[in-house]
């Protein structure tokens, strides 16, 4: 693949890889990020921030998988740059101010910490919120509805 | 007009208001956190989470099947286009082919859907304006298409029609000649909320010129969509990434000249005419066959071949207790939603449950730019400016 070799070529230290959706996909050290990102918006020209997210590999080291998303408006492509952590990882908004509620539902709901981000809030839950509900470790929960019929069910009566 | 006389006032007096999360005008329960100087906004924050329900954690807890009906959930307008980008997704992921009928029925509900939507933008906006007749000729049409929906699938809003696979079932043959008498009669409709609206002196003083949003600044912070088309960037999915067959319909992107909310609201018009045009391409060309794949690790087999069939029985017990099992790996697939690039990113372990759902909602990006546009402006124009950014707080809070 030619797209791959390009990205090869571009991140030594980068894991290439073209999954189901042929949505060509690097994988670089936590380190060089920074550089990826930068690498990605301007010489590979996918200058527009598409999505961030985070998928929680819980067996793995360094179990957190951050999946950048990024377009490009000339060559109409999609390109996927990924990094893996297990707490924290270097802020992008200073570079791209459309990351920002992006990081900060990632920190929300996962609870990594974006170094140098200007406004590291929680963002969908409350600020007093214990825990980060998209951890897979979290269980999911629940509250009993009130009926007459759950009443005795839940000892709420 | 200013409230207090600067001439006299020693400094400046700031005034901290909320707006929302329940104000007629918020779509739902959006808050914004206002600083007021005098009538002027001059700083603006939106805080949203109100409409907060797990949705990306429970998709974790459903089969791929039953995710369908979480996608409804979240972009409440446009569920059929939320089922299409989630089905598309999957389908990357399983590598299946789709008949030539079910990709073209997919077509024309994804854009009635973006019809419907545009409508309530249309009626809601003008409402939000202080104009009410507008609102009831839009949700008049909105109510013919929400009734096909209703006759095809049993639900006017909340359809869960397209699915990994295809359709759920195909469309009567009444059902289509109607819509098609729609869609004939559509372009007339349009022409009357623009008779209302487009020309109203009134209408365009509150618009034109009013939260212009830089095609520079829309792009940096991720918006899209229709709001990204008003400030000059023929940026469209369905054009740039065709998806179902879109390269070979016939249709334009129409794009703004300021940016303003004038500007977005006159995209959203044109895109209905151009809606109508796809529909009515999609309703000429429309093939006989299936609707659904015949690949049975997708789809059930039909019912009359569980009597004749080994093999079709064991299917259906393996779809029915494990579901859909998509090989490890991972899928986005990009689509036009009515307010910009939506896409469900799956993660896949290989079982009948995924392991992340994550769904890029065009509502979340959009409304990082909601500040950029409000402050400096007046507080008589927060309203128009956020009808004109159309949030979905359903797929923004998620």
């Amino acid at each position: 693949m030619a797209v791959s070799d390009t990205l090869q070529a571009v991140f030594e230290s980068g894991e290439v890889s073209l999954p189901a959706d042929g949505i060509p996909t690097v994988r670089v050290p936590l380190a060089e990020l920074l550089e990826a990102v930068e690498q990605v918006r301007g010489a590979l020209g996918h200058s527009r921030f598409v999505d961030l997210t985070a998928v929680d590999r819980l067996t793995s080291e360094d179990r957190f998988e951050l999946v950048y998303l990024f377009y490009s408006l000339e060559a109409h492509t999609w390109l996927r740059l990924k990094a893996r952590t297990d707490h924290a990882a270097p802020s992008i908004t200073p570079l791209v101010p459309g990351a920002n509620w992006y990081e900060r539902e990632v920190f929300d709901l996962f609870g990594l910490d974006f170094q140098g981000h200007p406004n590291l809030k929680r963002l969908m839950l409350p600020d007093d919120w214990q825990g980060h509900p998209l951890r897979r470790t979290e269980p999911l929960g629940s509250e009993p509805v009130d009926f007459t019929v759950t009443r005795k069910m839940y000892g709420t009566d | 007009m200013a409230l207090t006389d600067q001439s006299t006032a020693a400094k400046p007096e700031l005034l901290t208001i909320n707006m929302g999360p329940q104000h007629p005008s918020t779509h739902g329960v959006l808050r914004l956190e206002l600083v007021l100087d005098g009538e002027i906004v001059v700083h603006c924050r939106p805080v949203i989470g109100y409409l907060h329900t797990g949705i990306e954690k429970t998709f974790e807890s459903k089969t791929y099947v039953q995710g369908v009906v979480l996608t409804d959930r979240t972009d409440y307008l446009n569920s059929l286009g939320n089922n299409l980008a989630y089905a598309l997704s999957i389908e990357a992921l399983m590598g299946c082919e789709i008949p030539a009928r079910a990709t073209v029925l997919r077509v024309l509900l994804a854009e009635f859907t973006r019809l419907a939507s545009h409508l309530m933008f249309i009626g809601a906006m003008a409402l939000d304006l202080g104009a009410s007749s507008p609102f009831l000729y839009c949700w008049r049409e909105r109510e013919k298409i929400l009734d096909f929906f209703e006759r095809m699938s049993g639900a006017r809003m909340m359809t869960s029609f397209i699915r990994p696979g295809g359709l759920v079932r195909d469309l009567d043959a009444s059902i289509l000649a109607d819509m098609s008498a729609f869609i004939d009669a559509m372009p007339a409709y349009v022409d009357s909320y623009e008779d209302l609206l487009t020309g109203n002196p009134i209408f365009r003083e509150r618009t034109e010129g009013v939260g212009v949003l830089t095609g520079d600044d829309a792009l940096a912070l991720g918006v899209s969509g229709p709001i990204l088309r008003a400030s000059r960037v023929a940026f469209d999915v369905r054009k740039a990434n065709p998806y179902c067959g879109y390269e070979t319909y016939d249709f334009e992107i129409p794009t703004g000249t300021v940016g303003d909310c004038y500007d977005r609201y006159l995209v959203r018009v044109a895109e209905m005419r151009e809606t109508v045009r796809i529909c009515r391409q999609a309703l000429d060309k429309l093939p006989d066959g299936p609707v659904q794949t015949a690949d049975r690790k997708v789809m059930p087999p039909p019912r009359e071949e569980l009597a004749r069939s080994m093999e079709a029985v064991i299917h259906h017990f393996k779809l029915w207790t494990e579901g859909i099992r998509p090989p490890v790996g991972e899928a986005y697939v990009g689509v036009e939603s009515p307010r910009g690039e939506l896409g469900f990113y799956v993660v896949s372990d290989g079982s009948g449950r995924p392991i992340r759902v994550h769904e890029r909602a065009p509502s979340f990006a959009n409304l990082q730019a909601l500040p950029r546009i409000i402050e400096g402006g007046a507080m008589a124009d927060v309203v128009a400016c956020m009808a004109t950014m159309d949030p979905i707080m359903g797929e923004v809070d998620r």
